[in-house]
Order: C-alpha cells, then structure tokens, then sequence
C-alpha cells in the first residue's frame, strides 16, 4: 500500500523529541515520532488536544523557541537534516521550500501592509523575478485561489478581507515560491463550514496543480479523510498509528483511533448512544508507565502498564503501537 | 506557606536580582518606619530634646563630626539620620494612605463606568480624561494652593491626582470581564447587578492593579516630596523628606550640604526600590508577558 | 397539543446599536454632517416552540444570529420586539424581580468551558450560584451543599472536586461543572449554545451522551445552539436552520435531513465533511460569504449566495411556509419548483 518511502520520501521525520522545560516540569510534547512524507503526497496529522500535533509542524519549520527544544532526531528534507541546520539555512526553507498555513490568518498577515506588499516580499525574497513580472505573479495567484479584481485587491489592508478571504490570501501567499511542503496547522477550524469546504477545495487544488506536499494538522478526523492520502494519529505526544487513509478510518487497529472515529456522530446513522472515550488525556508532565493509553482502553490487560508498546506492522499496511490491536471488523 | 515556596513566582524571585533589591529596600524603610522612634535617642520634634549648640555639625567621618550624630545635624542642632527616620515615616505613610485611597475610589468608578456605560462612563472618563492632560503635579500644585496646606490636603490632591489609572485601567478590564461567560452565567443564575460586580468582576478586574498601586507610592513619595520643597506640602511641624530637602536647601550652598542631600539619598532609594520591584511584579503578572 | 410548550418564541427581534461614541458616529458626505446611527440586525423575526423533553437544535454559521436566539430568550439581551413565552408567560418585557422566578425554569450552557466558569469561585460556589438566589430560606439553604454533591456525582465529578478551582480541571470537566450548575435550580428548559464546539471529539461524545441521559431523567427540553451538523442530527428532534437572522428552514430531523428543502440547508449538508465514504448526495457550492448584517439584502437574505436565485428573490422576503410533515421552509423556490434544476 505504502509507497516505497525510501526513495521517494520528501521528509523524513525519525524520532524527533521536542521538550518544554517548564516550571512545572518537562513537557515531552512529542517524543518519538517518526513519518515520511513522499513527493506530492498529503499526510493528515490527528489527534486531540495535548497530542503534540502542532509542535511537530513548529519543530519542521525550526519554530521551536524556548523554553521549548528539539531534543533529538532527525528531520530530513530531501536528505538535509533540518535538526542541525543553521538558522541561515532554515530561514532558506522557510517560505521557499516549506510554507505554511495557520488556523488564525492574522498570525502570518501583517495589518500594516497591503495585501499586495506582503506576496510581493515573499517574491522578492525567493525569485528573481522583476517588479513587473512579480505583480503579474501575485495577480494570477490571488486569482488561482478564487479572489476575483485581483489587481485591485492586492492594494487592500488583511482588515478588509473577510476571514475565509483572508484564509485565501494566506494559502496564495503561501503558495507563491512553490514550495515543496506546505504544513497546514488547522487551517479551516475557524471557518464556516461552507467556507471551510470552498477552502479545501482550493487547498486540494492547488497542491495537485504543484505537485507539492502537505503536512495537514487538525483534530478533525473529517477533514483529513477527505483530504489525506494517509493519516497519522498522534496520543500525548506518540504515534498511536499511521496508514492509508481508507485503511485506517474504515479498520484501524488502535483502540484509540478506533474511539475517535466511534465517537464522532453522523449524519448517516442515529445511534442513541455515541460510543465514547472515558477520562480525558493524561498529564504529559507525568504520564504513566507503560502505554499512555491506557487508563482509558477498554483492552488495557496488565502488558500494558509495565511496556510501552512499539509501533508494529498491523493488516492492510497500518502501522500501531499497542500490545493488542485491533482485527478488522472488530470492535472495541 | 510551602505552597508559595514552590511557586513559580517565588522561584521567579530568587532569580531575579532587582526584585531581591527592590523588596530588600522596601522592607528596609518598611522597618525604619515601623520602628524608627526605637532607632534614635532624639524626638526631632521634640523642641526640649534639642540642643542649639548642636547645630550643623558635619557627619561623623568629617572634621568636627560628633559621634552622637553619624549623618551630622541641622540649624536647630536635629539629628539629620533622627529627621530621616522620622521623615519617612511621614512620607510613606502619606503615600501608602493616598494610594489605597486613590486605588478605592478609581476603582469603584472604573467599575461603575465599564459595567453600566453610556452617560456615566462618558462623564467620568472625559473628567479622567481632562485630568490626565494636565501634569499631576501641576493639578496637585494648583489644588494645594486652592485648599491650603497640611497632611490631609496633601492627601486630598494626591487622590484628586492619583484615582485616574485606576479608574482606566479598571473599566478596560471591566468592559471585557462582563462580555465573558461566566458574568452572563451569573445573569442567567438571577444575580443583582451589585452582586455581579462584587463577585464576579472586581475579582478579576485586581491583579493589574497591584502592580499600578505599587509603582503609585513611589510616585506619590515624589509629588509630596516636590510639592513640600515648593512650599505647599506638609507643615513644618511635619517634615516629611521632601521638605527636610527644602529645609537643607536653604544653606547647601554654604557647604552645609548634608542637611538635605542626606534626606534626597532617601527618597531615591525608597523610590528606586519600590519601582524595582513594581517592575518585577509587572513582569510576573502580566499574562501577556509570559 | 394538550400541554403548553414549556418555551414558545414568537416572531423575536434583537437589533443592536453600534458605532461606539458621538463622534465616530459623525459622518460628512454630500448632503451634508449627519449622525450615523449602525443597527446590527442579529434576529429578525425568529418563531419556535419546544415541549417537554423535546430537544431543538438551531444550526447556522458564525453571525447567523443562533446565539443571539439563544442569550435573548435566557434574558440576557433585552429583545427589541417579540413573544418570549416560558410555560405560557410572556416574559420579554419582565423585570428584574419577574425574572427571578423564571430563572429557576429556565438555565442555560456556556460554549467556553474556560470562560464560563469565574476562575475565582471554587467549584461548589459556582455550582450553587444559582441555586442560592432562588433559596433565602436559612433551612433551604442548609440543604444546599448536599444537593450540590450529589449534581456533582451526577455530572460524573466527585466530591473532592467541589473545594478546587477552576483551572484545575479539563475542558471536559468544566463543562461537566457548567451543566451541574445549570441543573442546580431543577430547571425544566436548558438553552446550551454551543455546549461542545469547544471540546475534543472523545470528551464531545462524553457531554453529548450526559446531555441526553440528563433529558430522559429529568424531562428536560434543550434549545441547543450549534455549527455541527452531525451534533445536531446526533441529540436533537427537530432542527431551525438559521441565515443572517432569519428561520430559513424548520424541520422535524428525519425530515430534514432527509429531505432538506431550502437551498442553504442543503449547501450545508453537502459541505459537513465526513469519516464515512461520501454518501449520495447533491453537492451545492456555495460562492462568496454572509453579508453584513449591518445591511441585510433586499428579499431574500440568502440570495446573495443562492445558485438557484432570481428576480423575485430580490423583491420579495419570502416567508416561512409549511409544506407537511411539520416541515416548513422560507423560500421561492417552493412556488416555483421548476427552477430547482437539480
């Protein structure tokens, strides 16, 4: 099912740990993850809450400040590990081969300048495009994302752009230097869901039409199954699983990735009762022994609180950590 | 009690040496003023305990100190360290009174501005508004001039001067506490309006101001300071350090300088120490900060 | 109907002033400096009834005046126009003390478990707040930390939680406290506004269930606030679709998910994202964003949006018209079918 990552990969992450070093103690907000991305794939990266999602995407972009840290691991992109690269380097990435996209438009837009200003910075920093020849660039792009009087709007301010229009104006820019990798951190949970699907759409469309990556991080099981290839579930900072999309949403064999799908209700069907996960996500200041999992898994058995499980082959090509998976067509 | 020594903030405030500094000196003057009187054999006021064949002897370390008086003494043969001790006490007191009252009363209409609006806030932030374009020390000035002299004017003006941030920084917050949930929660709960700004929003509305009420006693130390200097302080039956300075003033220039440049080394460091730590505490409880 | 709706809206206005002070209100153009006075139209003539034990779910997207609705009918706002009747009464127009009885029928769910809750109150004065006001009895209220206790168990909390703060607990937790206090005064209506938009999917379904287990034990009735169209099919009986303040559509949820009539209703169930394959359904994309409620379309609010718009659209507001099964829809397009292409 899976690609042959090996040649392909576009980024590798392997057992990157990225630690804050707060008062309260060290929060181990991803320790061990590990996923590849191949050449024009689009990797969905779940989880709730406090499952270390987002760190990721700030750690790939080297967006870790203190008294956060990358303690270790490697992130290897097309071979050059970002980890160790200087900041010279990394400012290099940014912007020109990895881009990204947050869930509140106003973090990457700057009020003060137009719109226009804003693209055209980013040309200037990675083309060599002439001042013409820019401005036509920036005009065909916020066309390509569905902002029509183009021209005219790129003398508008961010203020005077709807949010879901906003949200647009991000992902062109975002798309402007052609980026190999664009990170997606919640891009459509503050929008509408109509707009939210318009958004998509446009995302979708643009990654095809670049042959670029996505990285695209939510806690929206929905979202992803409709945008990506595979999908990997985060759980307090561990991969819990990762596979194909279909694979993964139809039979997963984590008992966790199982309750996140049971527990999202459907318009589909009408149960009485939507099955839920007991308890709430653990401490990760001080986690339990053994699987973090699980004080709230139905098939916790005593395994499970002496050793942690290792992320293991499964069917269908996924890939679990957990002592006793589930088969497909089973049940929690 | 170990709960606070395990605190973030307390840990924040071994590490930080201005805060250390800053508390050091604010609870040095805090122990001056609380027991000065214990501190010093003379009662500046005192006329009897007075002595004229005393006066403007030198500090201690120079020709013609008397070891009786280590920081020299005044015309009137008063102990210069004695005037200190016993002038702090008049200036702090005169700060942390007028600050408490200024916060009681900025606050009470910051909260009554934010949280019923329309006229009544208009009228008391454009009052507030008109108070802040003007220097205090000239509203001061020009209110001590007006109702005369003596503590308690001194008191009324640096209230009249002081009530302004509070009541602004009060309605800010006031306006975006009672937009939160849980103020709508205590409406829906069938809670009187009184009962919502006590509950409800004071509460919240009090950690920044902490940090304002700080800074505040030093300032207010100044303003008194400079309004007994220019003549319309305090009585000279009440020398705070402000008009010690003024009083040594008068002869600095016939060498007699320690008369008032003593007093002036002890307003700055009361002020120097306050707005230490006033930073400090800033730093701590600003959420925007962290 | 043998019994009286427990909440029947009628026909609620909430318009709001806005502009801020004299002078930025100020404006000079060429007839001359005239006072603008902006009115944001939130609910333009909102109509609903719940029964007991009935649970009606508003949908709508941001600023389509669903919340509004719902913090006009807890009393929260002052409605400008309309019925708002609480066991047959009508209490728009109540007062302070008129109010106080009726609070202890009607309660209401915050959407921010952060927000909701006074981060200076420990938990059991918070879930006794309401409580307390309708108690002024001494004996009464030497009960009321007993009763807390057990609402407390009930909401899946035990008793040492009652002495902690706040920020001690989880989202979840909070929003657990947030429905104990809401049931503290035994209310028989529940207005929840977007109970779990903020929470996780796992501790979602945890609320979700406890709303309904609380509904069969206690009769309740929920006016149920929310953006999430599978939420809503999940807990509620009937649906009222809301747009720029407007009841677009009105339906039983059998019906209306089976069978959604108005244009939007069904754009927004064509744009639900969902794990499941994608069902068989009509795909409507809707183009362009909400207009500004400071200054609603002429006719019809949607049409701005509306693939299937035309002339009359912009004429005429259409009305809320039945068209059976309990089913009632404001638009053109049910005199003039042809015209729905698809």
């Amino acid at each position: 099912m899976m690609k042959d990552a090996a040649n392909t990969a576009l980024l590798t992450v392997r057992n990157l740990r990225t630690y804050f070093h707060t008062f309260s103690g060290t929060v181990r907000a991803v320790d061990g993850v590990s996923f590849e991305i191949g050449q024009g794939e689009v990797m969905g990266l779940v989880g709730e809450s406090g499952g270390g999602k987002s760190v990721v995407g700030f750690s790939i972009l080297g967006l870790i400040d203190s008294p956060g840290k990358i303690e270790g691991g490697e992130i290897l992109l097309e071979g050059r590990d970002l980890v160790t690269a200087g900041e010279d380097h990394l400012r290099h990435v940014r912007g020109r081969e990895i881009s990204m996209v947050f869930q509140d438009p106003m973090t990457s837009l700057n009020p003060l300048h137009t719109v226009g200003r804003q693209m055209d910075e980013v040309l200037r920093l990675h083309s060599d495009l002439r001042a013409d020849a820019r401005h036509k660039a920036c005009v065909d792009m916020l066309e390509s994302v569905g902002i029509s009087r183009a021209a005219e709007r790129l003398k508008a301010y961010p203020h005077q752009f709807s949010g879901g229009m906003r949200q647009r104006v991000v992902i062109a820019i975002a798309m402007l230097a052609n980026p190999k990798l664009i990170i997606a951190d919640e891009p459509t949970t503050a929008l509408d869901v109509t707009i939210q699907s318009q958004i998509l759409k446009l995302m979708r469309a643009q990654i095809a039409d670049k042959g670029a990556s996505m990285i695209l991080i939510t806690h929206d099981l929905a979202v992803v199954s409709e945008m990506a290839d595979h999908i990997t579930v985060l759980y307090c900072g561990n991969v819990v699983e990762r596979g194909a999309t279909r694979d993964l949403i139809e039979t997963p064999a984590h008992p966790y990735t199982r309750g996140l799908i049971d527990s999202i209700p459907d318009t589909s069907e009408r149960l009485d009762r939507l099955s839920q996960i007991p308890g709430s996500v653990p401490d990760i200041r001080n986690l339990p022994q053994g699987c973090n999992f699980r004080d709230r898994c139905p098939r916790a058995q005593a395994l499970c609180a002496q050793k942690e499980p290792p992320l293991t082959p499964q069917h269908n090509g996924l890939m679990a950590a957990c002592h006793f998976p589930l088969h497909p067509g089973e049940r929690l | 009690m170990t709960t606070f020594l395990n605190s973030e903030f307390f840990h924040n405030y071994t590490r930080s040496s201005s805060a250390i500094i800053g508390s050091t000196l604010m609870a040095l003057f805090a122990f001056a003023v609380i027991a000065g009187p214990f501190l010093v054999a003379q009662n500046p006021y005192d006329i009897a305990s007075l002595d004229l064949m005393d006066s403007y002897k030198p500090p201690v370390w120079l020709d013609g100190g008397d070891p009786r008086f280590w920081l020299g003494t005044d015309g009137q043969g008063r102990d210069v360290w004695a005037s200190i001790l016993y002038g702090a006490r008049i200036s702090v007191f005169i700060g942390l009174v007028a600050m408490i009252a200024s916060c009681v009363i900025g606050t009470l209409l910051g909260l009554i501005a934010g949280f019923y609006g329309g006229i009544v806030d208009s009228v008391i932030m454009r009052i507030a508004d008109v108070q802040l374009s003007f220097p205090s020390i000239l509203i001061a000035l020009f209110l001590m001039s007006a109702v005369g002299t003596g503590v308690d004017k001194v008191l009324i003006a640096l209230t009249a001067v002081g009530w302004v941030v509070y009541a602004r920084t009060v309605r800010g917050s006031t306006l975006s506490e009672i937009e939160k949930e849980y103020v709508q929660a205590a409406r829906v709960a069938g809670l009187p309006n009184h009962k919502i700004i006590r509950k409800h929003v004071l509460p919240n509305v009090l950690t920044p101001l902490i940090v304002i009420a700080t800074i505040q006693v030093g300032t207010f130390v100044l303003i008194e300071a400079s309004l007994s200097f220019l003549g319309v302080g305090v009585p000279i039956t009440q020398p705070s350090l402000g008009l010690l300075i003024k009083n040594g003033f008068d002869v600095l220039f016939s060498g007699l300088w320690w008369t008032s440049v003593f007093p002036g080394v002890a307003i700055m460091m009361l002020v120097f120490g306050i707005n230490l730590f006033g930073d400090f505490l800033r730093d701590e409880l600003n959420p925007r900060l962290k | 109907m043998t019994q009286a709706p427990v909440l029947d809206v009628r026909d609620l206005e909430m318009h709001f002033a806005v502009g801020g002070g004299l002078l930025d209100r100020l404006k000079l153009d060429a007839k001359g400096i005239r006072l603008e006075k902006p009115i944001v139209h939130a609910v333009n003539g909102v109509s609903l009834s719940i029964a007991q034990g009935e649970i009606m779910a508003l949908v709508g997207e941001s600023g389509c005046g669903k919340s509004t609705v719902a913090k006009t009918i807890a009393r929260i706002y002052e409605p400008t126009k309309g019925k708002i009747r609480i066991d047959g009464k009508d209490i728009a127009n109540f007062g302070f003390a008129q109010m106080l009885p009726v609070r202890a029928r009607m309660q209401m769910i915050f959407q921010d478990p952060y927000a909701s809750l006074n981060p200076r109150q420990r938990v059991r004065d918070i879930v006794a707040e309401p409580l307390l006001e309708q108690t002024k009895i001494a004996q009464e209220r030497a009960a009321v930390p007993e009763k807390i206790a057990r609402l407390l168990a009930r909401v899946g909390l035990n008793a040492e939680h009652a002495g902690r703060y706040p920020h001690q607990f989880s989202g979840g937790q909070r929003q657990r406290i947030g429905i104990a206090r809401a049931l503290s005064v035994t209310p028989g209506l529940i207005i929840a506004d977007e109970p779990v938009s903020a929470l996780d999917v796992s501790i979602q379904a945890q609320i979700l269930n406890l709303m309904k287990d609380l509904r069969d034990e206690f009769g309740l009735a929920y006016l149920f606030i929310s953006h999430d169209l599978s939420v809503v099919h999940h807990i509620a009986d009937k649906v009222g679709v809301m747009y720029l303040g407007f009841m677009v559509e009105n339906a039983p949820r059998d019906v209306l998910f089976a069978r959604p009539r108005h244009p939007y209703t069904r754009a927004l169930l064509s744009a639900a994202p969902s794990v499941k394959a994608k069902r068989d359904i009509e795909e409507i994309v809707l183009t362009g964003e909400v207009p500004s409620a400071l200054d609603l379309p002429s006719g019809c609010c949607f049409r701005t949006r509306c693939p299937f718009a035309w002339k009359k659209c912009a004429q005429e507001r259409p009305q809320l018209q039945d068209v059976g099964d309990g089913q009632s829809v404001a638009c053109h397009l049910i005199d003039a079918p042809e015209r729905d292409t698809r």
